[in-house]
């Protein structure tokens, strides 16, 4: 990582996933931003311009597909690298995060050192 | 010194206004003090919660004392405590391990294990639930103890804690749990067995032959789900077992597991005597596929038994061009039942759509085709989805084709 620290939001209702994920994050250097909400993270993800968003898909009212789907069809979002981490393991689910534009799909729980590889890996190859 | 009756009233009213002021004055009391204390906590736990994270996701060997502030009061252990439930719902793997190192080495597994023995049931019950979120393996033997609580919550919520625990040790105890069915709902130790996964299958096997009948019913059934090919050989050898209902389960599994080496003992099945081994041994064919079988589930279409002749329907519209293929011949066979489960697999395959799509092609081969499709379908006597079609089609083409061909037929104009 250069002098500049790395960008990432981290969205989930749930602010002990938020915290978590955020102290892992901050631990390695990257500078953490959370929205607690769908709403709160497409308002947030285009003056920010995180180099990627940690999605979360079951949340109220705006769901993380809506989310993924408003981030994508925005111009000043689209290039912005998704990472799905949810609950929800069905196949059906991750191919549709995938073909939504999700660069990656983890399940929770989830492997902390694992989690930070694959996002060190999409860091690494986009942008 | 006496008092009048409406002095009494009215000492009787201040009392119970009194009481009910007191009461409330309580009540607000101790909710403002509850709200205090959970703020305070929430307080305390965002002071505690970084290098707590720190530990969590660290891979040095220090103990998770040295990420608590000193001196540790009782109130800071029990939030890191809080803190590494929460967290232990979230991770796996290394951080998972490190976390069940902490509430080792913070005696937490000692306390949940001593509170399993209290007399409050709810107790017992919360702790078992802990144990199984801490993953410590130093609680597997009193969690075995704990599946024999006279309360179900107790044990089910113990059951859950050796599936999360995992291990030979804490699987033996959920494996004799499906043998007792007085104090154990098969299907809930079942559903645990199965999230263990790969883990359960190797004490399922060797447990298997000293089970009860139901209790190999419901492992074949886990092994099934589980999709381990381990368990190949304990299917073959029961899908030739003496009672019927484990050759049915061992059939069924073996279509879960979807093993194309299974579909000769499936194949034999498909000859069994008893009708539940021949449907479900149609049903594994579907799922596994492959050519081979098509010939044997036409023999099966034609079965006495409708669960047989549907599965085996189902099978072949599952089998791609070729089952698609004898459906399609299946139509001209000599069994009634035969004729009518192939226009229903081909109805619900949508291939009876595409050949009254092809009415209105512009390739006359094509078109001669359907009609002859079409024609057939009404001799069969099934011309209610020809019917609605030919009414609610998109294409005018066909919808006009369609009315043609039927108002021609005797058997559609009916």
């Amino acid at each position: 990582m250069g002098g500049t620290p790395e960008r990432i939001l981290v969205v989930d209702d749930d602010a002990v996933v938020r915290r978590f994920v955020g102290a892992l994050l901050a631990d390695r250097g990257y500078e953490v931003h959370e929205a607690g909400d769908g709403e709160e993270a497409i308002r947030l993800a285009a003056p920010l311009q995180p180099r990627l968003i940690l999605l979360d898909l079951v949340m109220p009212l705006m769901d993380g597909y809506a989310v993924l789907g408003g981030l994508k069809g925005d111009p000043a979002t689209r290039k912005i690298p998704v990472m799905i981490l949810s609950m929800r393991d069905r196949e059906e689910d991750v191919v549709k995060g995938l073909d939504l534009g999700a660069e990656d799909y983890m399940t929770k729980p989830f492997g902390a050192r694992e989690l930070l590889a694959r996002i060190r890996k999409i860091l690494d190859r986009t942008w | 010194m006496g008092y009048s009756a409406h002095e009494l009233l009215l000492l009787f009213i201040y009392g119970i206004a009194g009481l009910l002021g007191g009461l409330t004055l309580l009540i607000v009391g101790n909710k403002g003090w509850r709200e205090t204390r959970e703020r305070l906590n929430r307080r305390r736990r965002t002071v505690l919660e970084p290098d707590i994270f720190k530990y969590i996701g660290g891979k040095g060997p220090e103990p998770i004392r040295g990420h608590m502030p000193r001196p540790r009061t009782r109130r800071d252990l029990r939030l890191t405590e809080e803190i590494l439930l929460d967290a232990s719902r979230l991770v796996k793997g290394g951080a998972s391990a490190r976390i069940t190192g902490a509430f080792e080495s913070l005696g937490s597994v000692s306390d949940a294990v001593r509170a399993l023995g209290s007399r409050r049931w709810w107790k017992r019950a919360e702790a078992a639930e802990h144990l199984g979120l801490m993953r410590s393996k130093q609680a597997v033997e009193s969690l075995a103890v704990a599946m024999n609580d006279p309360i179900s919550e107790v044990r089910i919520r113990s059951a859950r804690a050796l599936g999360l625990i995992r291990g030979s040790t804490s699987i033996r105890p959920l494996v004799g749990a499906l043998a007792d069915p007085s104090r154990w709902s098969a299907i809930r130790v079942a559903e645990i067995l199965i999230s263990v996964g790969a883990e359960a299958v190797d004490e399922l096997l060797r447990a298997y032959d000293t089970l009860p009948h139901h209790a190999k019913i419901s492992t074949l059934d886990v092994l099934g789900r589980i999709r381990s090919h381990r368990g190949a050989d304990l299917m073959r050898r029961s899908v030739r077992d003496a009672h019927p209902d484990i050759r049915a389960r061992a059939a069924h599994a073996m279509g879960l597991i979807g093993d194309p080496g299974f579909v000769d003992d499936l194949v034999t099945a498909l000859g069994d005597p008893e009708w539940a081994v021949r449907a479900m041994a149609a049903k594994a064919l579907g799922r596994i596929g492959g050519g081979k079988a098509v010939p044997r589930l036409c023999e099966a279409i034609t079965d006495r038994q409708w669960w047989v002749r549907a599965n085996a329907g189902e099978a072949l519209r599952g089998l791609g061009p070729a089952g698609r293929e004898a459906l399609i011949k299946m139509l001209d066979a000599d069994d009634t039942y035969a004729r009518h489960q192939a226009v229903t697999q081909l109805q619900e395959g949508r291939i009876i759509d595409e050949y009254i799509a092809d009415l209105a092609s512009p390739d006359p081969g094509k078109r001669a085709a359907a009609i002859s499709f079409v024609e057939k379908i009404i001799s069969l006597e099934r011309v209610d989805h020809l019917t609605h079609e030919a009414i609610e089609h998109t294409q005018e083409g066909v919808r006009r084709t369609l009315l043609d061909i039927l108002g021609q037929s005797p058997k559609g104009a009916s």
